[in-house]
């Protein structure tokens, strides 16, 4: 990983031998079709359909005691992750040239990513929100 | 063709907008996550500071970052797989912008006055 970034074709054909970048090129595009539905979605339900101003433990919880929720915001993370993680993979191999600096850079993102992965993970599935929720939705 | 011309100015922004999004779920993901302290833990009051202005602002900024980024990108994939989005390029990039507008101004009008106490 911590090899110099390639300058010519003939030394990133050297470089690199397998077809890894063409698949994240076609993921890219898939995931960001799919996001654009899953992301409007989400920015419509919290802050258009509802006044995110007036968010609070007990929206939340009642949100995340239903199961569609969980399952579309699962979907959600894990695309939006790997969608990010790979444009910031690609902004530091635009940006950070010293060798040493970029494989530090990248192992400091993608162990981020990971972390924020299980933590959003556990949210949305490790805890029951249903009391909480069903407080909510006596009220309503 | 390209060198301060729209394509550019379509990466420039992809590219702010893109890394702005990223860093934000990372925040946003950590900041719910606090919901896992129960009622009575800090979730409440954490939500409260995140409810001053300059914070809501900044949440529509998030907005329009991610209403750009996903009509730029349908104009790069356009670019990608059909025979005439390069040639077109300039004028989808217009296009995405305008989109943008279309629907970031009722989005404006439904939160600006939630902001300002007036809604």
């Amino acid at each position: 990983m911590a090899t110099a970034a390639p300058k010519t074709l003939k030394q990133a054909r050297e470089t690199y031998n397998t077809s890894g970048e063409l698949v994240w090129w076609v993921f890219m595009r898939i995931s960001g079709l799919m996001l654009v539905f899953l992301v409007f979605a989400h920015i419509y339900a919290n802050n258009i359909a509802f006044n995110a101003g007036e968010i609070d433990y007990a929206y939340v919880a009642n949100r995340l005691a239903q199961p569609s929720v969980k399952i579309f915001d699962t979907f959600l993370l894990g695309f939006a992750l790997l969608h990010g993680v790979n444009g910031l993979r690609y902004s530091i191999e635009d940006y950070v040239r010293k060798p040493g600096r970029r494989f530090w850079a990248k192992a400091a993102l993608f162990t981020i990513t990971g972390i924020v992965f299980v933590l959003g993970t556990m949210t949305l599935w490790a805890f029951s929100y249903d009391e909480m929720g069903a407080a909510v939705r006596a009220l309503n | 063709m390209y060198r301060g011309r729209e394509g550019q100015w379509a990466f420039v922004l992809h590219r702010l907008t893109g890394v702005g999004l990223a860093l934000y779920l990372l925040l946003h993901v950590i900041d719910i996550s606090l919901v896992m302290f129960g009622p009575e833990g800090p979730f409440n009051a954490f939500l409260a500071f995140y409810h001053q202005w300059p914070f809501r602002v900044g949440l529509i900024l998030i907005m329009a970052a991610v209403v750009y980024h996903a009509f730029n990108g349908i104009r790069i994939i356009l670019m990608d797989f059909t025979d005439w989005g390069v040639k077109y390029q300039g004028a989808l990039w217009y296009g995405a912008m305008g989109l943008t507008a279309i629907v970031g101004i009722p989005v404006l009008i439904k939160v600006v006055p939630e902001i300002l106490g007036i809604a």
